[in-house]
């Protein structure tokens, strides 16, 4: 018992965190072995740290992000928007609406039991389906079939397939938590619902959010409990295609097709030309940038050489104005969310709780990168959004509600330590 | 981002004894994934982006976002020495498209058709340029006012019913002109489609003259349309520097004037070169190939080579028509090599002087022809010289007399100066193309050669080499660079540098130069004008006749030759060399003394007097130097006949007024002393003419005689020396002229050195 013991007092603190670990080690000596949230406890009764509230830091980071994101997002909207809108506060404008419908949003879900949402995550997978099916015959938009219209909004039915893909799993696996170990409660779902869903991504087409859900999936599954040797052998296929399509010459092509992926910066065919323009535009902008930027409003590449700067490519202004110093104080913050996002939602008292906070703080994470390596043409430009940062009613919204479940998850964590 | 996993799968397992464990550690994982893998690999490739490939992107970036507008930069003025303008930039303009701000087909249309119109374009060529994406597409440089005034309204056009008026566009431009067109149109050269030199001057010192282009910088959107946000940046255009010769317009057209009679005279059939070289600093004073061309149309043949290409079978047209650019356009003064000749004595006699090989009392001994075993080399007085001192060996320029002072010199010597003065090198002269000289190489030369090589045969130089070593050896043996350019301004006038005298190095001493002038003078004297004698001034030089060799003959003589004369003076103070060189004569005769030295002559006469060389007038030639009439109209008749006389002319008088109204010849006309004014006192007897005899083939007292009997004036050129006979006159026989007028007859020696 001894060199285990010592073993924790050098403190891995999320052990130390973990109640039902006391409980199977039967430690009882509260004196010898004090919990630091018990510590703390006694030590000052804040309120943003213990008990009622919510917490705090991530919520603050939340509206720091969403503050600079909505600055860069007008800053980077601003000629685009005075030139096809013929206001240069066109989307500022509406972005502040959302941004304040996202926030109430947010605040209600920050109240609401999530504990509810485990009898619904079943029928929101379900409507998920629907909506999805449902876009593959509504008229398409630039050639692709993305968006469900409501008036004003548009939603994207892959945003509700990734929330849904998050809950229904955050349910599935806290509910078989002990059958996780089979393969008919981990890969068998997995596949099956990863794969429906893809199917109808690739429909639209939608590759961005076929991999984005392909990783939510994985990511759920594997810290549901999942059995580490599927996720290798799964690992192994998907390296077994990628060298089987380099040795036939394949992957050239299929890079080739996926809109100039790599050749931004080469002249092959004017097509080519034309068709990688924007990631061309936005590796132009971000090498503009340098290490300082240009300066906060500065940015040349917004005026009209990026085309839609507000949207997926907003980051690529971002860098350009900024420049590197700025960007990696922004990634940091996005580091940070995703930190304490995760390491609070381990404080739930529940397994949904907590698989559900992981789910969907690492989703932004996620999405963050990707989105960085499809700006810098590490990835196909296939329109993964940056959260807080790119304009967008229905998914900025959706991201804040989000983060309401994220920090009602927070509440009950921190009633699990009063 | 999933394969570190399997390395946090030992824990996993370990760990899987409560659920709870297992799900800490897996995020631990994720954490690490996430934070560490993706976010750290965005950083990297942002860094990568920003910090290494930053400069590369952001000038791609610059580039696309720039409109980037070329103002054309005034080509400098080439002066000659005088500050008279050879070379001169004026403003034309260029046309240009920006048919990116095109919007649709019926514009394109509009634009190539009224476009091809006016310019005299082809349609489809103009309307395949309205088809780019870009902002500036050269349509046509240069158009003069006219095209220009059609083009502006054609911008207004295109502006109010076509919405495009920005898509036609009128620059600035320049045009180059050379108001003296050809001439020295070798030395100076043209400039071509992008006002870049390309020949002589303006290829040489482009990088002066060119100047600095400015540029319009604008920074615009992508749509290149007005955005509240532009930026514009002018650079001005830096107008080139001016360029001022050495060369004298004067002297130049002088020369050019007599080198071209020359060529008509003797029918030369490979051009002809003169050099007039200052011989104190190198400086060029004028520098002829002729024919020239027109440098206001430098690729229009002449009508003899016109004549030849279209002879010719099509399929060889173009590039013999290239060939004959080209060659019309070279600079044969220093680009093209020729056998010295007998010129190349004056070099041997001062490499004997300079190494003291020839004893005073040395004499040569000409038979006719000097033996090598097999090999005889002839002197070109077949039947020999006689014994001759070294100066009588130089004015006969006996050939077996200088293999002999060759000799003496030795072959190591010979070569040392050879190289010493200037002949290995090339001169440095700052103008494009100088030929290398062709000369045996080190240690292939044997006995034969060097005694060819004695008297200027069998090696190879260029004109400037000839002529600056000449100036070397009359101006106290200090070999010079040449130069054709004496100062450069910028456009303002700000002198940016100024040409100095180059010393190379100093060869022969001051006494041997000396003693060189006093040869060369004498030579000159006793020679004549088969030497290049000018009166009233003392000139040194020597004639050169030299075979080609290794050309098929195109003369009339079965064997091509060079005719040449290098001389210069004043031989006590020398001031200016000048080299006439005639390639391939094939009139009636091919001797340098009878083809190059009366075009030296004449040079000579007109360059000296306007240089203001000083004068030395021997006593016989004081008897034949021409006077300047006075000016005796207006005075009573008798008052005049007076004047007349006072100025040491005989008088003659017609008509019957009091006073005289006209005089001939005219006021400051020059005559021969002693000449006869004819005094008109009214207008009716103005129109008695005379008519002109032949004056040819006579001595100096029967020219005389003659023209006194027939009421004429004659000037007499060359006139001074023992032997001489009239050889041409100014105005031909049986021309009708007023009593009076004055006739130049020249003269030269009746027996030729044939060397």
């Amino acid at each position: 018992m001894a060199p285990k013991e010592k073993m924790l007092l050098k403190g891995d603190i999320n052990r130390i965190y973990d109640e039902e670990y006391y409980s199977e080690q039967k430690i009882k000596d509260e004196k010898f072995f004090i919990r630091p949230s018990a510590k703390r406890k006694l030590k000052k009764t804040g309120w943003f740290d213990i008990g009622m509230g919510i917490d705090l830091p991530f919520c603050i980071i939340i509206l720091v992000l969403i503050t600079i994101g909505t600055i860069m997002m007008f800053s980077a909207s601003y000629a685009f928007a005075y030139y096809t809108q013929e206001d240069s506060y066109y989307y500022l404008k509406r972005q502040v609406i959302f941004v304040c419908l996202g926030i109430c949003a947010m605040t209600f879900m920050s109240f609401f039991n999530y504990n509810k949402l485990h009898k619904v995550a079943p029928i929101i997978l379900g409507v998920s389906y629907v909506s999805l099916i449902i876009v593959l015959f509504l008229p398409s938009i630039n050639g692709v079939n993305r968006w469900i219209g409501f008036g004003a909004f548009n939603v994207q039915p892959s945003e509700i397939a990734k929330l849904s893909v998050v809950l229904f799993f955050a349910h599935w696996c806290s509910k078989y938590y002990n059958k996780m170990q089979l393969a008919t409660y981990s890969v068998i779902p997995g596949i099956v619902i990863f794969g429906s869903i893809a199917l109808l991504l690739f429909l639209e087409p939608h590759y961005s959010g076929i991999v984005i859900i392909a990783m939510l999936t994985v990511l759920m599954l594997y810290i549901g409990g999942m059995q580490t040797k599927y996720l290798i052998i799964g690992f192994a296929v998907i390296v077994g295609i990628v060298a089987l399509l380099a040795m036939s010459g394949g992957l050239t092509y299929a890079m080739s097709r996926l809109d100039g992926w790599g050749q931004a910066l080469e002249y092959t065919t004017e097509d080519m030309w034309q068709t990688t323009w924007q990631t061309r535009n936005s590796l132009y902008a971000i090498g503009s940038g340098g290490l300082w930027g240009l300066g906060l409003g500065q940015s040349r590449q917004k005026y009209l050489y990026l085309p839609e700067p507000q949207n997926d490519f907003i980051f690529a202004i971002v860098v350009e104005e900024l420049g590197l110093v700025g960007a990696v104080m922004i990634l940091l913050i996005f580091a940070l969310l995703v930190w304490r996002g995760i390491t609070l939602s381990l404080r739930a008292k529940d397994k949904f709780g907590k698989l559900l906070g992981i789910g969907l703080t690492s989703q932004i994470g996620i999405q963050v990168v990707l989105n960085i390596l499809v700006i810098t043409d590490w990835l196909p430009n296939t329109g993964i959004s940056l959260p807080f940062f790119s304009y967008g009613g229905s998914s900025l919204i959706m991201l804040l509600a989000q983060m309401g479940i994220v920090l009602s998850i927070s509440r009950t964590a921190n009633i699990e330590r009063q | 981002m999933k394969n570190k996993e399997n390395k946090f799968g030992k824990n996993t397992k370990r760990a899987a004894k409560g659920p709870n464990q297992r799900l800490i550690q897996r995020t631990a994982v994720l954490l690490i994934v996430i934070l560490i893998f993706g976010f750290g690999a965005a950083i990297c490739r942002l860094s990568v982006l920003t910090l290494v490939q930053g400069s590369e992107l952001q000038e791609a970036a610059v580039e696309q976002q720039l409109k980037d507008t070329t103002i054309s930069a005034k080509r400098g003025i080439i002066y000659d020495a005088d500050g008279k303008v050879l070379a001169e930039s004026a403003s034309v303009w260029q046309v240009v498209m920006a048919p990116a701000y095109f919007e649709n087909d019926k514009q394109r249309e509009f634009a190539a058709k009224e476009l091809s119109d006016i310019l005299g374009l082809e349609y489809d060529d103009v309307y395949e340029d309205t088809q780019e994406h870009s902002y500036y597409v050269m349509v046509k440089r240069r158009i003069e006012s006219d095209q220009r005034n059609e083009i502006l309204k054609l911008i207004e056009k295109l502006e109010n019913d076509y919405d495009c008026g920005n898509a036609v566009q009128l620059l600035d431009d320049y045009k180059r002109y050379y108001p003296y067109s050809d001439l020295a149109s070798c030395v100076i050269g043209f400039t071509g489609s992008d006002d870049q030199g390309l020949e002589g001057i303006e290829y040489q010192y482009d990088d002066f003259l060119s100047g600095t282009p400015g540029r319009i910088i604008t920074a615009k959107n992508a749509n290149n349309t007005d955005m509240p946000f532009e930026y514009e940046q002018n650079v001005d255009a830096v107008d080139g520097n001016n360029i001022y010769l050495t060369i004298d317009e004067t002297i130049q057209s002088i020369c050019e004037k007599y080198m071209k009679q020359g060529i008509i005279d003797n029918n030369v059939l490979n051009r002809g070169v003169c050099v007039m070289m200052d011989v104190n600093t190198g400086a060029v004073l004028a520098m002829v190939t002729v024919d020239g061309y027109d440098l206001n149309n430098p690729y229009t043949l002449s009508d003899a080579d016109k004549a030849k290409i279209a002879a010719m079978p099509e399929d060889e047209q173009t590039a013999a028509k290239g060939a004959a650019l080209s060659a019309m356009w070279r600079n044969k003064a220093i680009t093209d090599t020729y056998m010295p000749g007998s010129v190349f004595k004056i070099i041997t006699s001062a490499m004997a002087i300079e190494e003291n090989v020839i004893p005073d009392d040395m004499r040569f001994t000409c038979t006719g022809a000097v033996t090598f075993g097999h090999d005889i080399i002839h002197c070109s007085h077949t039947g020999g010289h006689g014994t001759q001192t070294f100066v009588q060996a130089l004015v006969n320029s006996c050939n077996p007399a200088f293999v002999r002072i060759g000799q003496l010199v030795g072959m190591d010597k010979f070569v040392q100066y050879y190289e010493g003065f200037g002949f290995a090198d090339k001169t440095g002269i700052d103008l494009p193309g100088e030929a290398e000289d062709s000369f045996w190489a080190k240690g292939s030369m044997n006995e034969v050669d060097l005694a060819v090589a004695s008297f200027g045969q069998n090696f190879s130089i260029t004109p400037i080499q000839m002529i600056t070593a000449c100036a070397a050896a009359c101006n106290g043996g200090y070999v010079l660079q040449p130069y054709v350019v004496s100062k450069i301004t910028d456009a303002d006038g700000n002198v940016l540098k100024t040409v100095e005298r180059k010393v190379k190095r100093q060869i022969v001493s001051n006494d041997t130069s000396a003693k060189i002038n006093e040869m060369l003078g004498f030579n000159t004297e006793s020679s004549g004008s088969t030497a290049g004698y000018v009166p009233g001034y003392n000139v040194g030089g020597k004639t050169g006749t030299s075979e080609k060799i290794g050309t098929k003959s195109i003369s009339s003589f079965g064997e091509d030759y060079i005719a040449s004369f290098c001389g210069y003076a004043p031989v006590d103070d020398p001031q200016v060399a000048c080299l006439v060189f005639f390639d391939t004569p094939s009139g009636g005769s091919y001797y340098g003394s009878q083809v190059s030295s009366p075009v030296f002559i004449n040079i000579m006469s007109e360059v000296l007097p306007y240089l203001e060389v000083k004068t030395a007038y021997s006593e016989d030639e004081l008897a034949y130097i021409d006077v300047s009439a006075g000016n005796y109209v207006g005075l009573g008749i008798e008052e005049a006949k007076t004047a007349v006389e006072q100025d040491n002319f005989n008088y003659t008088v017609k008509g019957t007024g009091d006073t005289v109204v006209a005089q001939i010849p005219m006021v400051s006309s020059t005559l021969a002393a002693g000449g006869n004014i004819v005094l008109y006192t009214d207008d009716t007897s103005r129109s008695e003419t005379v008519t002109v005899p032949s004056l040819k083939g006579y001595s100096v007292s029967e020219v005389n005689n003659i023209a006194s009997a027939f009421g004429l004036n004659v000037s007499l050129v060359g006139a001074a020396n023992s032997g001489v006979v009239s050889k041409t006159q100014s105005i031909p026989e049986g021309s009708q002229v007023s009593p009076g007028t004055v006739i130049t007859v020249t003269f030269s020696s009746s027996t030729t050195v044939n060397d």
